[in-house]
Parts: C-alpha cells; structure tokens; sequence
C-alpha cells in the first residue's frame, strides 16, 4: 500500500515502513537502546532525502523512548538531578547541532557529514563495544571486582555537586559536556544516543549500572523533543506521518526484542551489537568509498 | 480510458461541430488533480479534433506541458585525495520545470524548423535553463538526465494517438513526485512547417485532505506543528507500551 508523505513529498510503500520500524524496534527491544542509528541510514537507504531522515529519526526515537522512561521512572531508576544536567549540555548541544545542520545544508554537504559522523561515531563505538565484550567473555572466570570509582583528573574540576541517586559526588561539567556532545549528535544524525550515553555514563562519569539505562531514557527523550522541535521549526523537516508509520512497527517490535533479550547473556548481547553497530558503520564507509553511480545530484536551491 | 475518452469527445462533439471553422480545438480530460495520503501519480488526458486530416503532409499536433518552476542545485561529486567521494562544483539553475512534457504526432525536430522550435521552447534541449555557478555544460547535461529518470520530463514517450483522422489524444503521466501548483498545456497545430493554430489548457496539482492540512500547518505554524509531532509520538509510544504489556 503505497502512501504519500506529506514533507518528503514523496510516496512510499506503508508496510515497508511498518516493517522497518518493526525490525529496529525488535533490535531496539533486544539490545535495550532506541535504535535511531540503524533507523536513519536505512531511511536514508530507501530513498527518504536526509533531513527528512534524520528530523523524523529523533521524532521516532523520543516516541520509542517515551515507554522505557515511564517503566524506569515508576522503578526509580532515574536520577533526575544527574538528567538536569545531562539535559542542560544536551539542549545547548542540540541547538548547536541544528544550525550546524542548517549549514551544511546551506553548502550541499548533509549527505556526506551524516555518513561521515556515522562511520567515525559507530565504527569507534562498535569497535569498542566488540573488544571490551569479546575481552569479558574470554576473562568470565578469572573475574575480578571492579573498584568503586577510580580517581583521575576528572575528579579534580570545579563546580562540584552531590548527586544522591548515582551516589556521587562530582563535577558537573563532565556530564554537562557529555551532555552537550550527545545532544550535536543527536541533531546532526537523528540518534537518541544511548548507545553511546550508556558507556560514558558508567566509564567516564562512574555511575551505577542501575541508574544509567532510566537517567540515559531521561536525556534522550528530552533531548530528541528539543531536535524535533528545533527541525521542525527551523528546517520544516519533520515528517509526522513518517514517524507514525514507524512508531506504528516500531513500539511493537520493542516488546517482542525485550521479551527475547532478557534469555541473551549480557556479554553475548553486547558483542552482537557491537557487530551490528560494526556492520552499519562499514557499509556506510563503503557508500563513501566506491565510485558513485551517477557523479551529479539534484536538489531544491535553498 | 479509451472508453472515457470516446464519451468524452462524444459529450464534447456539439463543440467541435459548432467550431468547425476553428482550425484546433482541444481539451483536458481533467481540470485539476488531487493529491492525497494515497496518492501514487496521476494521468490526464488531452484530446480534440483538427480541421483538416492529421497525417504527414497534412496537419500535425504538438502538445507541450509545464510545471510551476522552482530553482534546482546540480551538484557534482569529486574524489578527495583518491578516497571518498564529496560534493564538490555546483551550478544553480533559477528556473526549472517542475514538471515538463512534450510529444507529436512526430517529435518536434521534424515538424518545426530549428529556429521556431527553440523560440518556443518545445523539446527538452531547447529549455530556457540559465545557470550561475559552475559553467560546464555537463550540469545542464546531468540535469536533464536526473529529471527524465523521475519521471518529471518526459519527451516524445510515446507519440500523440490518432483515432479517424482528425480526433487525436495524448496520455499525460503525472508521477508522484509530481510538484503542486499552477501546469499549462499548450497544444499546437502544425501545417507545412508553421505553427498555424494554438490553443492553451491549463490545470492544477493541488494537495487535499489530510497531506494538505499536515503539509499547511508545517509550512504556516511549524512551531505548533513541532510541538505536536512531539506529543503524537510521546503518546504513540506510550499507548503502545500499554497495550502489549496487558496482551
């Protein structure tokens, strides 16, 4: 069933859309992160033109986010003061973001920055997530207790604040940067930005696991509301029927990945993604290397 | 649609009659054309009669239709450093068809000597297309490459239909991507090389429904608009998650 996208301006099949965002809820579901990083490219992939792609991705993401939120809320699970602030970097990145989108735009250069940023952003975090995995699961019996926290320079900066829930008591201008980069990222490659929130949050800001998936949920949902906005505002690049044939799929596909992914050992489900963010990354790099079919595109004059 | 087109003509024979004088007389299956959620491209019709018997050495038809125009980049990818592919020079044309369409009873270039041809723009090469920016004229190339594979430029398709010998009809194939507004269909009569007669139709793409009112308040109140892809998908996300969770 074919259907015609209002902002895009063009038609689409329906149920290829629904399917789309079934499979990356699934994913989603199975690796507990929102998915916009697989959803994007493929958007990208069927013929969506990028800043349609990447506006409709972060609407997507806030709408897949918004239910994990409400589960962790209710359980506790997120630290609220360590969210305002993540928040606070992520709204002032995410304006950043968009105008730096705006001009990329402007110069002709979109296609090429949100494929760069995939491939450098998800070719380190996939590399990483596989060796850091792959290496867990050769050391699973000689395992030894990580420290509580570990002191380094970061401990030393300004501007400290206690934050009860992640029982610490640290700077706010780590997480405030970390905020900020992922809100860029957000903007520019239509990702909510967990899978990346998640690993700086229990790596560099030294939170507890329990905290991080709710407090991370927080950051992505608030943040992808303010890309949303600013898209739509600025670019009028929203496609809200887009994002509904997506989250149609989508919300469905989450349930069915959870239910699967609580059998997956956590290693194991670690190191698929890892792969999967791997593969998604070099198959964009790839798009980058080869020889184009057509060396000329078209586009409307802005 | 040949059914349709012969009642057509039926319905519209009285005119034609009471025209017989008039050398051309044409019409338009359909005066305007409705774009919806569903819609997936459109067909129109244009049809009529001449005076004398259309064939070579007798009367010949054009029909030439054109689409708002809007302003277009051609981008050309270059290899940095032998590696990956950017955009690289560009050209801006200031006025492209959105939407352009020619065909005949034969193909322009055999009808009509050069000059008149290019001074009434009728085939794809004889476009008015002024560029700034990049001078090569491969983008013009490229252009018309990239127009004529979406459908969007379509010339000499297929040719203009003769039924009897005077009754002719051309199928105008508008694609999705079809762009919204004002189109003109002019249809020319040709006799021994001069353009003797012509007459101008016009119709109009316009957005309905729901792909209008989404399409409206995006481009009127894109900050209401904002806010509420915000809430459509907070609150799809959460129906969602209550309703697997109790089935």
């Amino acid at each position: 069933m074919q259907v015609y996208l209002p902002i895009a301006e063009m038609s689409v099949d329906a149920f290829l859309l629904v399917g789309i965002g079934f499979g990356v809820g699934w994913l989603s579901g199975l690796f507990g992160v929102g998915g916009g990083f697989l959803l994007t490219p493929l958007l990208i992939l069927i013929g969506i033109p990028s800043p349609v792609a990447v506006a409709s991705g972060a609407n997507q993401t806030l709408g897949a986010s918004v239910s994990g939120l409400i589960a962790q809320w209710r359980r506790g699970n997120v630290d609220a003061k360590m969210g305002g602030v993540l928040l606070m970097g992520g709204v002032l990145g995410s304006l950043a973001g968009v105008q730096l989108f705006a001009l990329l735009r402007r110069i002709g250069q979109v296609d090429l920055a949100v494929s760069l940023f995939y491939v450098v952003v998800l070719g380190t975090v996939g590399g990483l997530m596989v060796m850091e995995s792959v290496r867990a699961i050769l050391r699973r019996r000689s395992a030894t207790k990580r420290k509580l926290h570990e002191h380094f320079w970061m401990h030393g900066l300004p501007l400290k604040m206690r934050f009860r829930r992640s029982r610490l008591y640290i700077s706010i201008i780590p997480p405030f940067v970390v905020g900020f980069g992922i809100g860029v990222l957000s903007a520019v490659m239509g990702v909510g930005g967990g899978f990346m929130l998640v690993p700086a949050m229990i790596y560099f800001l030294g939170m507890p696991t329990s905290v991080v998936i709710g407090t991370s949920l927080f950051q992505v949902v608030f943040v992808a509301a303010n890309v949303t906005l600013l898209q739509a505002v600025q670019l009028g690049t929203v496609d809200i029927l887009l994002t509904m044939l997506l989250l149609l799929g989508g919300v469905a596909g989450a349930q069915f990945g959870a239910a699967m992914g609580t059998r997956l050992r956590g290693e194991e489900t670690r190191a698929l993604l890892g792969l999967l963010v791997l593969s998604v990354a070099l198959s964009l790099l790839w798009g980058l290397l080869r020889t184009p079919a057509n060396l000329f595109s078209s586009g409307p004059a802005l | 649609m040949i059914a349709r087109l012969l009642l057509a003509l039926v319905l519209a024979l009285p005119a034609v009659a009471r025209a017989q004088d008039l050398p051309l007389v044409a019409a338009l299956s359909q005066t305007a054309v409705e774009v919806s959620t569903g819609f997936t491209g459109a067909s129109l019709m244009v049809f009529g009669s001449t005076e004398g018997p259309i064939g070579p050495g007798g009367d010949e038809v054009l029909v030439v239709a054109r689409g708002p125009t809007r302003p277009i980049v051609v981008r050309r990818k270059v290899s940095v450093a032998g590696l990956i592919w950017v955009n690289g020079p560009s050209a801006r044309f200031a006025q492209v068809p959105g939407f352009y369409f020619i065909s005949g009873t034969r193909p322009a270039w055999q009808l009509l000597p050069e000059d008149e041809r290019q001074r009434n723009s009728l085939g794809l090469d004889s476009l008015p297309l002024t560029s700034t920016g990049a001078r090569s004229p491969a983008f013009r190339a490229a252009l018309l490459g990239l127009e004529s594979q979406s459908g969007l430029w379509i010339e000499d398709a297929s040719a203009v239909e003769i039924a009897g010998s005077r009754l002719f009809h051309a199928r105008l194939p508008l694609p999705a991507a079809v762009p919204t507004g004002d189109y003109q269909v002019e249809v020319l009569l040709v006799r021994s090389r001069r353009i003797v007669a012509r007459q101008e139709l016009a119709f109009r793409v316009d957005r309905v429904g729901t792909a209008d009112r989404i399409a409206t308040v995006a481009e009127d109140q894109p900050f209401l608009y904002g806010i509420a892809c915000i809430v459509f998908a907070a609150l799809a996300g959460w129906l969602g998650s209550v309703l697997f969770r109790r089935g």
